[in-house]
Parts: C-alpha cells; structure tokens; sequence
C-alpha cells in the first residue's frame, strides 16, 4: 500500500476521477440537433448523476429555499403588503358599493315621486321588456335574408354578451389578424 | 526491541475506521463524510426580521453524521432558539426590509399610514358626537330624577324613562362604531402587529387587546378548550352552557420527570390533560386574559363531579373551591391574587377503585348591576365594579359533598352563557391520595369498587355432580 506515513496536502491521494455527469445508454456517434421527444424521454429514463440537484419527482428540493427567500425576503413584510393590498381593495369596494346605493336611492325617490304624480306613466316605466322582441324594420328584412343569417340574427339576444367577445390570450391567434371583418348590420 | 507501536489516530491506514459514503466510489483515504449527504440548505435570514428568524431552527450542530436509525435516536430535536424579548427585556420595532429593497412594501407603509390618520380623525370626531350625546343623557337623567320628588308626575316620568332608553341604546351603538374605529385604525400597522407577537402587549391598548383575543379565539386555544371541555362532557354534566369570554390558564407543579427536563417548577396544564394528585397538593396558580375594560366580578369555583356516592350508586359533585366576587378587568394583574380567602383550596383526591375523575375550573360572570347584559354605556359610565355584588356564605366542609351547582348557580344567577371562563384537567388515583386523607382530610380513606356479582351457579356448585 502506498499510503504515506505523514498526512500532508501534497501527499493526498488523488481521488478517482469520475466525470461529471455518466450517460449510461448508447448512442450513436453525430447525433446532430437531436429530436426534443427523444431527449425528454431519455432524460427520463436516465437522469444525470449530478448531486445537490432537485430530484426528478420532487422528493428533495434544495433550491425551494433559496427561491422563496428571493420571492419573499421577509414574512413581515410580504404580511404588511397583503393587509394594504386588502384594505385599498376594501375601500374601493365599498365606494362602489356607496355609490351603487346612492343611486339606487335616487332612482327609488323618482320612482316613488313618479308614482305619486302619474300611476300609468309609473306602470310604464316599470314594464319589462321582452329582450327577443323584434322591431318592424327587423320583421321586413326577415323576408329577404338568407336563413343562415336568419338564424345568427335570431341567436343574438339583446342584452347577451356578443359572439365578439374575445377573452385575452397571452399568445396571439395562429390565423393571425382579421383586417376584413365587418360587423353586420343588426336593426335594433 | 521491536513491539507493537499503536499508530497515532491521525494517520490514515487501513487500521483506522473509513466512512464511506457512496459505495460505488472506490475506497480513498482522504474521503471526507461532508460529501457523502447533500448539504443540508441553511436558510439566510439577513434583516432583523425576529418572527422570520424565529421560524427558521438553527440547523443541526453534527454535519456529517450519517442517516442512520441510532444517530436520528441521538440527535435530540433541539427546539428554536427565540429572541429574548418581553417586557423586562424590551426591543422596539424596526423596518424588516430598507427602503427601496421591495417598493411594494414601502407603499403599502404610506397606505397604512394614511388610512390609521384618516381613521384617527374620523375616531376624534365620533368621541365628539358621543360627548356631545352622553350630556344630552345626563340632562335628562337630572330631569327625571328631579320628577322622582314630584308627585302626579309618573307619566312624564316613564316618557321620560323611555327617551332615556332610546337614548342609551343610539350612545351603545356609537361606542360599539367608536370601538371598531379605534381598533382598525391602529390594528393593520406593523409596529403594533410585531409588538402583539412578540410578548409585548399592553392590555390598557383597545387595538392589542383586540389583537390577543383574536388569536386566543382564531389560533386554535380556545377551540382546543371546547373540544376537551365537550369530549369529557363538562358542559352538559356541570353546567348546561358555557361561552368563554376570559382566557383562563392553570399553572400546576411540575412533576419529577418534567422538571428533569425543563427545569421550571411549574407548567400550565393543557385542558383535559392528566395531572399527578401530587402536582396539585398546592393550590394551582390561576392566570387570565381579560379583555373588556370595565371591571367585572367573578365566581371561581373548582369542582369535581366524578366522586361516588355508594347510597345513590352513582356519582355526585364535591366542591374543592370557591371564591366569589373576584374583580377582573383589562387593567388586573395577570395572576389572580387572594384565591384562599373564601372556601379554602381542598387538593383532589380521586378515591382508590373509582374511574379518572375531572377537576373543572370555572370563572363564572356575576350578573351586571342595573341591566340585564353588560353594555359598554355602562361601562363608560361606571366608577367601581360592573357587576352585581354576591354575599355567597362560605361552604362547609359537610356542604362540599353533593354540591349542587345548578342549584347554587340558579340561586345566586350565574350562567356561563354570555361569558366566563373554563378549565379542566383529570386525576386518577395515587399512593399520595392516602397521604392526602391521612394528613389534610384525616379521614379513613375510603376503597371503591363494583358490587360482588351474583353467582347464580353458587347453589349447583354445592351439590354432587357425578354419583362416584
């Protein structure tokens, strides 16, 4: 055995010189641009042998710490802004909801003044309207259309949100911009 | 001559131990045990953030110790090591993050700050307005009072007793809105929330007083004091309804083992838990969280009521303590003083052959003076106690057996329904329950058990069996 007698740090073994990270399965010489499935699934099956890593499942995480520490450099302070956040959304809700029954009273007295004053005109002001009902003008194009747009037509409810309504996307549409679309005329 | 030299430990050989790590490694000299487990992840804590630091335990003292079953047994938990801070060794509030570092938080700052002024304000003017309304009352309050000589006046008298109540009931409501204004105005700061957590709270302050009952009621001690107070089925056995509004901690001796461990004398006892009859020898200290302002009177009681009566074969109650118009008010010192004065402490003694008996502490509210509910009008308005004075007589050592507490509670109008506050623990028989009855009861000590079951077999038994 060729250990020395004296410990020194120029005496020290060499350790065995392993490589960083082993690939334990063949692959062929030249591989190129190799394709991102492939390299998914072998990067599965054979995960790197490399320490202090997070594992492949999630049982040993040691960069969770740091993260959050980063996130969030202190409880107090992120318990700080949560009650601010909080309490600025209290006070906007109740400003609206103040403002909303502010109104409401309004229309309430003049309803009640209305009443007072001239029942048939209040009756009249409280009638509730059919949202599918259809004017004139729309009864005499529903002679000359097409029943396509007849039933587009007959699907749009007042009052409904429009067909139109796109909800954003953090990416845009793959058919792109639509610079020809025209709405189409709707009597109402 | 030549023996056998033992090889100084420091050289590395084949005869010193190697640990080994990774077992795939080719065994070297110089393996160190650090690299054999992944680093264990020390969390930094670089602001003077005192509840982050607390969170974070320091990280074991034996770095490459390996994971094995008897290292895990010896590496004791050792528990966080906190921040001294109370009272005697008082620290003040400081920014957990430099100005700058997270601009979310320096706004959310100046939010807070502004909406405690606004509030402020919005607090001074409403004790104007309440002012203003209390003299109103007082004025008619004369008035009325004036009337009282006058005779043929009754009906201005009870219209004036009924302006009067309405009047009390508009300045209730304004001091209940002056109540939560106050408290919000200060409750969402910083400073106030760090000093509640950090054992500094004033309870003359409404907004930490606020803040204590809130986490007495929300973290989970009062829940777990219901649950063991409904499980061991006190609240229908003692008394048909209690709503705590005091937080009650009983403190008892240590015993031998416990204070081995954490060499303090004394531990609070966690409701329901099991006690040693000798850690309740003493009469055990009682500590309150009060939280309304106005002084109010108590009744203590301490009751057993697992003690077995062989007449009834059943079970009945036995006073162990009483005392009745104890004052208690957000300004009392935490330790109640003076307990022995009335129905001297008598220490549990569960008798030999009986099951666990449960010891129930009670701080019931005596009934306010003039009204029907304490109110907070009365409260700004009173000089002395709130709450009605009680003459109870002394209970005799002959009473103590089957005290009957709905009874006395009837008798006297205690309820628990509108406030108090509970406690229990249990006791099972020891060999100290004999020195008990020998020393401070002198009594023979008595020895229970279930009656001798018939044997209906007895008279066959007697007979031959076999003609042999």
């Amino acid at each position: 055995m060729s250990t020395s007698l004296v410990c020194s740090s120029r005496t020290r073994l060499a350790l065995s010189s392993t490589p960083a990270s082993i690939r334990h399965y063949a692959a062929g010489k030249d591989s190129g641009a190799p394709d991102p499935k492939k390299e998914i699934i072998r990067r599965v099956l054979y995960p790197s042998n490399i320490r202090n890593r997070p594992t492949p499942i999630g049982t040993w995480r040691p960069d969770v710490g740091h993260a959050i520490q980063r996130a969030i450099p202190s409880v107090q302070a992120h318990d700080t802004v949560e009650r601010a956040w909080l309490l600025h959304k209290r006070h906007l809700r109740k400003k609206r909801d103040a403002e909303t029954a502010r109104k409401f009273e309004c229309m309430k007295k003049a309803m009640d003044a209305l009443h007072e004053i001239d029942p048939k005109l209040y009756l009249e002001a409280n009638k509730q309207d059919d949202p599918r009902a259809r004017t004139a003008e729309e009864m005499q194009m529903r002679k000359t259309m097409k029943a396509s747009e007849l039933r587009a037509i007959e699907a749009r409810i007042r009052g409904l949100f429009p067909r139109e309504l796109r909800i954003p996307t953090d990416t845009p549409s793959r058919t792109g911009w639509k610079y020809e679309w025209k709405s189409f005329y709707r009597p109402i | 001559m030549f023996g056998l030299r033992r090889l100084p430990s420091s050289v590395p050989g084949f005869f010193s131990t190697i640990a080994r790590g990774n077992a795939t490694l080719t065994v070297s000299s110089q393996i160190t045990p650090e690299s054999s487990q992944p680093p264990p992840s020390k969390a930094k804590s670089s602001e003077p953030d005192h509840a982050a630091a607390s969170k974070n335990p320091s990280t074991d003292g034996e770095v490459g110790v390996t994971g094995t079953t008897e290292d895990r047994k010896k590496r004791r938990k050792i528990p966080p090591k906190r921040p001294s801070i109370s009272f005697d060794t008082p620290r003040s509030w400081n920014r957990p993050l430099r100005e700058g570092v997270v601009p979310a938080y320096d706004l959310a700052l100046s939010t807070l700050k502004r909406d405690s002024a606004n509030l402020k304000l919005e607090a001074k003017q409403m004790r104007i307005n309440i002012k203003e309304k209390e003299a109103g009352y007082q004025e008619l309050k004369a008035k009325m009072d004036s009337l009282r000589e006058v005779e043929g006046a009754l009906e201005k008298r009870l219209e004036l007793k009924e302006e009067l109540q309405k009047l009390d009931q508009e300045l209730e409501k304004m001091l209940e809105k002056l109540h939560i204004v106050e408290v919000q105005s200060e409750v969402n700061l910083p400073n106030v929330r760090w000093k509640v957590n950090n054992a500094m709270a004033d309870m003359s302050k409404i907004e930490h007083r606020h803040l204590v009952e809130q986490k007495w009621r929300k973290d989970g001690a009062l829940h777990l004091l219901m649950e063991r107070l409904y499980q061991m089925n006190v609240v229908p056995d003692v008394l048909p309804e209690l709503n705590p509004n005091i937080d009650l901690h009983v403190v008892a001796r240590t015993t031998p083992r416990e204070f081995l461990e954490s060499k303090k004398v004394r531990k609070a006892v966690e409701p329901g838990a099991f006690l040693k009859p000798k850690q309740t020898l003493d009469a055990p200290k009682l500590h309150v969280n009060v939280f309304h302002a106005d002084e109010r009177l108590y009744t203590m009681l301490l009751v057993d009521p697992d003690v077995p009566n062989p007449e009834s074969e059943s079970f009945t109650t036995y006073l162990h303590w009483m005392k009745p118009n104890i004052a208690l008010s957000a300004s009392s010192p935490s330790r109640i003083p003076n307990l022995n004065t009335h129905t001297r402490y008598i220490p549990p003694h569960p008798q030999r052959g009986s099951p666990y008996h449960r010891y129930i502490c009670l701080l019931l509210p005596q009934p306010p003076l003039g009204a029907s509910e304490y109110t907070l009008t009365a409260a700004s308005r009173a000089t002395g106690p709130t709450s009605v004075h009680l003459d109870i007589p002394i209970v005799s050592e002959t009473e103590r057996f089957g005290f009957n507490i709905r009874e006395f509670m009837r008798r006297w109008n205690l309820s628990g329904a509108k406030g108090g506050a509970g406690h229990m623990w249990r006791e099972i028989w020891d060999e100290d329950v004999t020195a008990i009855y020998k020393d401070i009861l002198k009594r023979e000590e008595p020895r229970y058990g279930r009656p001798p079951k018939m044997d209906g077999y007895a008279h066959i038994k007697e007979q031959k069996k076999y003609i042999l």
